[in-house]
């Protein structure tokens, strides 16, 4: 303890003794902050606190680093995070440091991914740090903080953990709405920025450390002992502090020469691994196996908000007050060779030579006096002011001078009544909303946000082509040839006329491959498409993938190409767990499509197979046919033969439908689709199967022990009976007939019909009769067991059937007449008396007929018909004409 | 007891303004009584920290930023008009502001359909006319017309009510802040006094009504005023009103907690139940304001008093609820009835207690209402 801060202590001491009514533990804290300062302050490795988003932090780190030179910088960020901060140079900031993985080991496996990132904006103090020690020949950077495989050895994963440097924020609920309350503001950022960041803006290297120690002893003593979170701080201490006397250590480096960049927060620290002198007794723990891989993402100052719960804009507003503190104290920030979206930085200023004698107690001055502002900067806030009324103009309010005049004055008038000597913008923002905010908003932003749009709005980061992962660069020197600036943001619409330019057709690959592995936004096709057996002459798609930088980042950490991660993502969806034959089918002919890989669709062709034989639910059955028929058609037109698999597959689906089907019959769960899907898959591979050895008499057993109850299904069967010749269309006609003259049937028969159609799937010959069926019911049925039918008849027709409804319209359009008139007259054919019944009266045959019989004779052999006289009565037409036409001759 | 039914806001609190008048050392716009500080001190009740000897009230419950901008548009060219559901709290703020800065918060104009423009600006006294001709002393000014003679706070109340040309009289007195007198030939200008402005409240259910003029609309600013939806102000400001009642009512009565607590849920279910309907037959009439909860309860502490036996219970508060807000027959009441069988009743089963006579209560006055 020294003598420096003894008056303040003293004065504290009174001040606990006249607020407290039991002065031991107020002042107890009171003293406590101070040591905390004190300690903090003659540690002999200079502690540099800051806070994330604080331009005073940015600006007194500047110029602490341009007076004291430091060669080691240790500071608060992952450990394995080094290697990529270099790539800071080629991104436009705010971009965000980010480890990722995905195969764990050590961690739950429900966790992946697991993702971490460390926004980093140009108003802070750690980027500050970083541009000077990459920039500064001799000069190292060592992070300190433990590795982001710790991270989640201590937290549960979220989302996606975010970590800042210098996180200093009340740490419960209370203390942060007693300061904001006490304060007169409405969200913490305004709180620090009138508290603490104001005042601190011009303050010298002392007062400023001192400050901030003290702001992070508060908060740290504030905190309740058995919170979770402090216990990690303080293990994250230790690690850090283990670490710079590691390094310290091992380099031989100079204590004097260094400076440790630490959140305000872990200033304050009490664990005995703390300072130079501190103890060795922690031991960090190992890592666990999981690979982790490190790169930039883009990140934006909505984003950053979002993620750290600060007010909306309050980044916006740290990043223009750094711009006004640059121009205003004359500092030169450092900045990264190369880096875009910035200006080019100027020969430094020279700076007073470094002070070493000890520092003098500047905290009762900071915490006695009024803090010295400057004036009024009438000049900012008249531009603000007019900028405003502009902008709200041009949204469709009726903002004229006088509104900027009345805005100009409501913000002075604001800043007087909450106790400040200059408005900030959060004082200017509610004055425009008071002045110009009317009863509606007339666009589609309202005053607020375009205070928020003007004061720097959102600024979405990007990482330069340099900085992106193999993976990524190999993507757009890929798609070069479709000269688009990728890197812009975006929708931009390239258009690949494959025909004439053959060469784009891997460009259009690429894409495709895209679609598969991006959010839909980011590449959209627009025209064109990719079927299997199906070329395209001409695309043109929607790319935006300026815009999506981070999920094609995110991409790279899984491998160096697409079509790697691409086989990657397959074999991983087909060996899950949760695995079925429609997936793996799905994965085939993704293959196929995206990578015409023959070896990878045999894969997981066989995979499918496997899956198959092992499946006990048909819940699947519609999509399994589908996708089979479909690979099936792409195969007998597009190999010479059929693979080995799909065959196999044909074969073992035959086998297991057949053996499945009674018993789904009988389930209720499985629904009349399933049934139908199954049959489809039995009737239309029946061919394919036979041929390589099944047994068709399986398929008839399995139909024949089938007793459903649902009328659904038992329509179903009908059909599937008609289809293999024990049903004759007459007897199924007179079933339906029967249930339609039974009144206690009757109800149930729009199920039978929702049966009929669906077996349109497999039986397609029965079309017609399904037209029958429905035209009987429609005309039949009341309407009180119609109507209510025929939404869900709608329904079905479109989403479990939508390829066959053609099939039925146009068989409906062949029976019923095509006009109107015609209908009065019209029988259906059903009603139509049977085919002997129309039989035309015998008419004497004509002389050719049993003149020359032998024609007819030879015929009605072919034919199969033995009494030779039956066809030459029965169908005399071709010889009466024939010996009409030779009467004539 | 005062001999006023209701004491407006500067009397009710005089010796509270004397108080603070006399330790104000901010500075004060123009005329007013009050430094801007002081106003939103009075308007919202003091702190400890503030370091005052006296404690002081608060009066009215909601964001401090919207009184801070209210003050701070009086201190400025421009009208203040307060823009809100019903029973939000728009004219008690209003007295609190005229009462604090003029200490005058009685010069109102109601805007109502037969508002004209003598309510705004001046009319005659007919006989003093006949008898001595047309004079200043003939001349009968509008409460408008005396803020403006007295450099005070002028009110008026549902600017929207009033049709659009009436409105549009504002407009001049707004911004070049006088009222020309054509029919007297000498002295014929009222000029406004500095400390001149006025605070006009309107219903944003009434949109649409008679739209503000876009002139005027720049000669006001808005603040628009939330309906309270913060469980713990809106029980801070029902009590408030509620001991404000008791006291003018002289009534010896305690309001049990678990009742507040049961009108207070009541009142957010029914909110989020008129939130999520669709259409206007699903909501009931009523707007569900704070108002409307401290009528309710009004109601109920009356009806106790004088029928009761000076207790107020569960089953007097759902009475009185049901009958406040059962408007239209059948869909409010039909709304209630599904809120009590659906809500209420397996809540009392749950919970028990006062929600049990609650139901009941609920039930008997729904019987009696179909």
């Amino acid at each position: 303890m020294t003598a420096t801060f003894a008056p303040l202590r003293a004065r504290l001491h009174d001040a606990a003794e006249t607020f407290a009514d039991s002065p031991g533990s107020l002042e107890e804290i009171l003293r406590g902050l101070v040591d905390d300062v004190d300690r903090a302050s003659r540690e002999p490795l200079e502690i540099f606190p800051v806070c994330h988003h604080s331009p005073a932090a940015a600006t007194a780190m500047v110029r602490r680093l341009r007076t004291k030179v430091p060669k080691v910088i240790y500071l608060e960020l992952c450990e394995d995070m080094a290697p990529v901060l270099t790539e800071l140079r080629n991104c436009r900031l705010p971009v965000a440091v980010q480890a990722f993985a995905t195969e764990l080991d050590g961690f739950p496996a429900e966790w992946s991914p697991l993702s971490v990132v460390a926004p980093i904006t140009e108003a802070s103090a750690e980027y500050q740090a970083i541009a000077y020690a990459l920039d500064t020949p001799g000069v190292e950077l060592v992070l300190v903080d433990r590795a982001t495989d710790h991270v989640f050895q201590s937290e549960q994963p979220q989302n996606e953990i975010g970590i800042e440097i210098g996180d200093l924020r009340p740490r419960f609920a209370e203390l942060e709405e007693h300061l904001l309350h006490h304060g007169k503001v409405r969200h913490w950022s305004e709180w620090w920025h009138q508290y603490v960041e104001s005042p601190l803006g011009d303050a010298d290297h002392d007062t400023y450390r001192q400050v901030m120690f003290l702001i992070g002893s508060l908060f740290r003593r504030l905190t309740p002992a058995d919170h979770h979170r402090l216990r990690v701080d303080e293990n994250r201490e230790r690690h850090m502090w283990t670490r710079i006397r590691e390094h310290l250590a091992a380099s031989g480096a100079n204590p004097e020469d260094c400076l440790y960049v630490c959140g305000a927060f872990h200033a304050a620290s009490a664990v005995a691994e703390f300072g130079l002198t501190g103890t060795d007794t922690y031991e960090i723990p190992p890592r666990t196996a999981t690979i982790w891989r490190h790169g930039l993402i883009p990140s934006s100052h909505s984003a950053i908000e979002a993620q750290f719960g600060l007010a909306g804009g309050s980044v916006s507003i740290a990043a223009s007050v750094w711009q006004k503190n640059t121009t205003r104290t004359k500092i030169t920030p450092f900045q990264l060779a190369g880096q875009k979206g910035a200006k080019k930085p100027k020969r430094p200023n020279p700076q007073p030579a470094p002070v070493t004698e000890p520092a003098a107690d500047k905290l009762s001055g900071f915490l006695t006096q009024a803090p010295t502002l400057d004036g009024l900067d009438e000049a900012e806030l008249l531009s603000w002011c007019v900028e405003i009324v502009r902008a709200a103009r041009r949204n469709g309010y009726l903002a004229s001078t006088a509104d900027a005049i009345a805005v100009f004055e409501t913000s002075i008038l604001l800043a007087g009544m909450r106790n400040r000597a200059r408005p900030t913008p959060y004082d200017f923002s509610d004055a425009a909303v008071t002045c110009i905010e009317k009863d509606v908003v007339p666009g589609r932003r309202d005053v607020r946000r375009l205070v928020e749009i003007m004061l720097g709005g959102d600024r979405v980061g990007q990482v330069g082509y340099d900085a992106l992962p193999p993976l990524a660069r190999d993507v757009h020197d890929r798609l070069a040839p479709l000269e688009l600036k990728l890197e812009q943001r975006g929708v931009q619409r390239a258009l690949l006329d494959i025909s004439s330019k053959p060469e784009l057709q891997r460009c259009s690959d690429v894409l495709w491959i895209l679609t598969r592995l991006l959010p839909k936004a980011a590449v959209r096709p627009i025209m064109g498409d990719r079927k299997l057996g199906e070329q395209a002459i001409q695309e043109s798609w929607d790319v935006a993938l300026g815009t999506h930088q981070r999920p094609l980042i995110e991409l790279g950490y899984e491998g160096v190409s697409i079509e790697q991660v691409l086989e990657q993502r397959l074999h991983r969806e087909v060996n899950e767990p949760t695995a079925t034959a429609a997936t793996a089918l799905a994965a085939v002919e993704d293959a196929t499509l995206f990578l015409r890989s023959k070896r990878l669709a045999d894969e997981l062709g066989a995979r499918a197979l496997d899956i198959l034989a092992t499946e006990r639910s048909v819940d699947d059955a519609p999509e399994v046919l589908h996708r089979a028929r479909r690979l099936l058609a792409y195969y007998r037109t597009a190999e010479p033969e059929l693979p080995g698999w799909i065959e196999s597959f044909v074969k073992a689906g035959y086998a297991h439908y057949c053996t499945l089907l009674p018993g789904a019959v009988l389930d209720e769960a499985t629904g009349v689709r399933q049934i139908a899907a199954m049959l489809g898959f039995l009737f239309s591979m029946e061919n394919l199967a036979i041929s390589l050895g099944c047994d068709r008499t399986q398929l008839e057993l399995a139909v024949a022990q089938c007793h459903p109850t649902e009328p659904a299904k038992v329509a179903l069967l009908w059909a599937a009976q008609l289809h293999l010749g024990t049903l004759a269309r007459t007897e199924l006609r007179a079933r339906c007939t029967g249930l339609l003259a039974n009144p206690l049937v009757l109800p149930e028969y729009p199920r039978y019909l929702t049966g009929l159609v669906h077996a349109l799937e497999p039986v397609p010959s029965l079309t017609d009769f399904v037209v029958e069926a429905i035209s009987t019911a429609f005309a039949q049925l009341p309407d009180p067991v119609l109507l209510p039918w025929l939404p869900s008849l709608i329904d079905t027709l479109r989403t479990n059937v939508p390829d066959l409804a053609p099939l039925l319209t146009r068989e409906a359009a062949r029976i019923f007449p095509p006009r109107l008139p015609d209908l009065d007259a019209w029988t259906p054919p059903w009603q139509a008396p049977a085919a002997t019944a129309t039989r035309r009266p015998a008419t004497p045959p004509s002389p050719l007929l049993t003149e020359h019989p032998r024609t007819t004779i030879a015929l009605a052999n072919l034919l199969g018909y033995r009494p030779t006289p039956t066809l030459l009565t029965h169908h005399p037409e071709t010889a009466t004409a024939l010996a009409a036409l030779l009467a004539k001759r | 007891m005062s001999d006023l039914l209701r004491a407006p806001a500067e009397l009710k609190y005089a010796d509270e303004l004397d108080w603070l008048e006399s330790i104000d050392d901010g500075p004060k716009p123009f005329s007013w009584r009050l430094s801007p500080r002081m106003v939103r001190l009075f308007v919202l009740g003091s702190e400890r920290a503030d370091g005052l000897d006296r404690q002081v009230a608060q009066k009215w419950f909601g964001d401090r930023g919207f009184v801070e901008r209210a003050i701070v548009t009086l201190a400025s060219d421009r009208g203040l008009l307060l823009i809100g559901d019903p029973g939000t709290g728009k004219s008690w703020l209003a007295e609190l502001l005229a009462a604090a800065i003029s200490r005058n918060s009685t010069l109102v104009v109601q805007g109502t359909a037969g508002t004209t423009e003598d309510h705004i600006k001046y009319s005659w006294n007919v006989s003093m006319v006949i008898a001595r001709g047309q004079s200043r002393d003939s001349m009968i000014p509008s409460p408008i017309m005396t803020a403006m003679e007295q450099g005070s706070i002028g009110r008026f109340e549902e600017l929207t009510r009033s049709t659009s040309d009436v409105q549009d009289a504002l407009i001049s007195i707004l911004s070049e802040k006088y009222v020309s007198v054509p029919e007297l030939d000498a002295d014929n200008i009222v000029f406004a006094k500095p400390g001149f402005s006025v605070i006009a409240t309107a219903n944003s259910r009434d949109r649409g009504v008679n739209d503000l003029s876009s002139a005027l609309k720049r000669r006001f600013n808005f603040v628009r005023i939330p309906v309270v939806t913060n469980k713990r102000s809106e029980a801070e400001i029902v009590r408030f009103r509620t001991e404000e009642l008791l006291h003018r009512h002289q009534i010896e009565l305690d309001v049990p907690p678990t009742l507040l607590d049961i009108l207070l849920e009541s009142f957010a279910d029914l909110r989020a139940a008129a939130a999520a309907a669709t259409s206007d037959d699903e909501k009931l009439e009523s707007a569900l304001s704070t108002a409307e909860q401290i009528g309710v309860l009004e109601d109920a502490i009356l009806h106790s008093n004088f029928f009761g036996d000076h207790k107020l219970t569960a089953h007097t508060l759902a009475s009185s609820l049901v009958g406040s807000l059962a408007r239209r027959v059948p869909e409010d009441l039909a709304i209630i009835n599904k809120y009590w069988h659906g809500v209420v009743e397996p809540r009392s089963k749950d919970q028990g207690g006062n929600w049990s006579e609650f139901l009941a209560g609920g039930r008997d006055t729904l019987a009696t209402l179909s």
